[in-house]
């Protein structure tokens, strides 16, 4: 399947009743590509991010669950997108998660702004420490699965806009 | 292979089968005649389907965990821990071998000895083989279970049978459309068609696998009549394939009335079904999810849930439940998490059983209105298929006539949206391409009217998440704050 189809079914499984409002800031209406990484199939929260940051005016490139690495890279290239969003809640993120900032500017895309959240690793662990452990793998911002959603859409708007501000976005 | 219901030809089965042993170096040392003999000589005390049925027969309700982990050791650690405190035991997969993905379960299980812990969420059963799986199954006293979410569980199912697991859960529908995204749902079909003509071969062979379709799909908002609808497909499947040991799930919705009524009505509805297509030398159990949907973080409160749904098992008479963990809101639990939730379980369990909820009026409508929900999707699924429930179920799916809501597969049409209603049952917000009654739809419509004019909002999209993040912000309902 192309990445293109992989985009056509993830609208295809958009909500019926999900409402998104235009963007105040028009720099805010930022593309992101939004995805469950690896051989996750929890789908509910991806379909409620999905509402949430089309909501707070971002164009969401939502590839739903299962997505490769390349495919994550893939559909942020055909679409110019300025953030990667990975989610991960079923405890093989940190495997899944591995070398993707790597990949990332092997493919070109050396300032995309990379976002984890969820239960990323296996089992309770002190979230302080999974966060030191993605800081460390090349990602921007980790949230644990209890964050309220509307502190990642202010944070990527106050990090794209800082990006702006500096001249670094391509 | 046309997808149709009828028991596979064994010739075809056993062409099938050479294929499938090939499809990692591992299904070479399965050996059919061996693994009869093998599962023959295995103790009474370790067969899932008498311990149900026992069960069954004396009103009691067993608990069961999840568990697994990479390595082989640890994993029988794991599980001679929980059998202190539980009845029946499982192996969960992970997800990689869910998905066939077995180079990627093999580096899990490197990089899990490298880190000294288990980097995978399950037990990858597919590599570690035969023998080592039959380890794990001599090592225990009580009955195990393979529990996953694998669409095409060919191969897993002639490992871990031959290794002495007396019962396997999935299905074509339930381990397709909530755990596969690009999945064909004929191919899946096809592929449970297989482990149940497995599962039959041993059966005539004098060994009993129980067969557990898994119940709460996208465990998020599913009304009872969807869930019921899939599993007694399922269990009709099985049985055409040969299987006698039957295991019905539901996943706790959260009102009361509604789960009662739902476990009730799913077992006289599947007699009914099972019946009507001939079959009347089969075992019949239910079992019954705690809440599948997100829990709280605080382990204090995750209890709560816990026990509620214990209270809520053991009312409605089911056979078994599946136990969640006070780690739940943080994914895979320690065995010390999980023993206290089964520890927790077990208290509850033990101080319901005796009593008995009573008739009402209020019970019986819910449960008429299950039935008549389910009796009207099953008749068009017959319809779609001109009789055959197989093929119904692809079309029915295709049509949006089955439809799960919130499920990731693209062969679901996802068009269904169910909300809570002002007592927290979950009621059809929109109907997609569902075919209920225009009363049905009417009374549903009715009772989300009720709670939004309760809240002084429109339902709405934003009324359905509301209640998705509800019981992990400590309320059923997904009130405006």
């Amino acid at each position: 399947m192309s990445d293109v189809d992989t985009i056509a079914v993830a609208k295809a499984n958009t909500l019926p009743g999900m409402t998104s409002l235009p963007g105040e800031d028009p720099a805010m209406t930022a593309t992101v590509v939004l995805g469950v990484i690896g051989a996750d199939c929890h789908a509910v929260g991806n379909k409620i991010l999905e509402n949430v940051f089309a909501v707070a005016g971002f164009t969401v490139v939502n590839l739903g669950v299962m997505v490769s690495q390349d495919e994550f890279i893939d559909a942020a290239i055909e679409t110019g997108a300025k953030a990667i969003l990975v989610s991960s809640i079923y405890g093989h993120g940190e495997i899944d998660c591995a070398g993707f900032r790597d990949r990332c500017i092997e493919r070109g895309l050396d300032d995309i702004l990379l976002y984890a959240g969820g239960n990323l690793v296996i089992g309770k662990q002190d979230f302080a420490e999974v966060e030191a452990k993605f800081l460390a793998m090349g990602f921007d911002r980790v949230f644990p699965s209890t964050v309220d959603l509307s502190v990642p859409t202010s944070l990527l708007r106050q990090d794209l806009g800082r990006r702006a501000a500096f001249g670094g976005g391509k | 292979m046309e997808l149709v219901n009828k028991k596979i030809d064994l010739k075809d089965f056993l062409t099938q089968r050479e294929t499938v042993l090939q499809t990692w170096p591992t299904g070479g040392d399965v050996d059919l005649d061996e693994a009869v003999a093998f599962q023959l000589s295995l103790p009474e005390s370790m067969r899932f389907s008498l311990a149900l049925l026992n069960a069954d027969r004396t009103g009691r309700t067993l608990c069961q965990p999840r568990a697994g982990v990479a390595l082989v050791d640890e994993h029988i650690a794991l599980l001679q821990g929980l059998e202190k405190c539980c009845d029946l035991l499982p192996t969960t997969i992970d997800a990689y071998t869910r998905l066939n993905r077995y180079e990627d379960a093999e580096a899990g299980i490197t990089k899990s000895k490298e880190a000294g812990t288990s980097l995978l969420n399950g037990f990858p059963a597919v590599n570690h083989g035969l023998a080592e799986c039959r380890r794990v199954v001599q090592s225990l006293t009580k009955p195990v279970q393979v529990r996953h979410g694998t669409p095409d569980a060919r191969l897993l199912a002639e490992i871990t049978l031959a290794a002495g697991f007396t019962a396997y859960e999935g299905g074509g529908i339930s381990y397709n459309i909530p755990y596969a995204k690009k999945a064909s749902l004929e191919k899946s079909l096809l592929d449970w068609q297989y482990c149940d003509r497995l599962v039959g071969l041993y059966e005539e062979r004098g060994v009993r696998i129980n067969r557990e379709p898994f119940g709460p799909l996208s465990g998020t908002l599913v009304p009872p009549f969807v869930s019921h609808a899939i599993a007694i497909i399922e269990g009709l499947l099985a049985l055409r394939q040969g299987v006698k040991s039957i295991t019905l799930g539901y996943g706790q919705a959260g009102n009361m009335i509604q789960d009662i009524a739902a476990i009730r009505s799913l077992r006289e509805l599947a007699h009914e079904y099972f019946q009507a297509e001939g079959f009347d030398d089969y075992e019949l159990s239910t079992v019954f999810h705690q809440w599948m949907g997100g829990f709280p973080d605080n382990e204090s409160m995750a209890f709560s849930v816990i026990c509620w749904g214990s209270v809520v098992a053991a009312l409605s008479g089911a056979t078994k439940v599946i136990v969640k963990t006070p780690h739940e809101a943080r994914g895979i639990p320690t065995m010390a998490a999980n023993c206290q939730g089964i520890d927790a379980t077990r208290q509850t369990l033990n101080m319901v059983r005796e009593q008995v909820f009573p008739d009402s009026e209020r019970l019986s409508r819910e449960i008429a209105l299950i039935k008549r929900e389910v009796r009207a999707v099953l008749d068009k699924v017959y319809e779609l298929g001109e009789g055959d429930v197989a093929v119904g179920t692809v079309r029915a799916f295709a049509a949006g006539v089955l439809d799960v809501p919130f499920a990731p597969a693209a062969c679901n049409a996802g068009k269904m949206l169910p909300v809570r209603d002002n007592e927290g049952a979950v009621r059809i917000f929109q109907k997609g391409q569902v075919p209920l009654p225009d009363d049905v739809l009417a009374y549903h419509r009715d009772l989300i009217a009720e709670r939004a004019r309760a809240e002084g909002r429109e339902p709405a999209f934003q009324m359905v998440v509301d209640d998705i993040y509800a019981i992990s912000k400590s309320k059923l309902i997904g009130r405006p704050r």
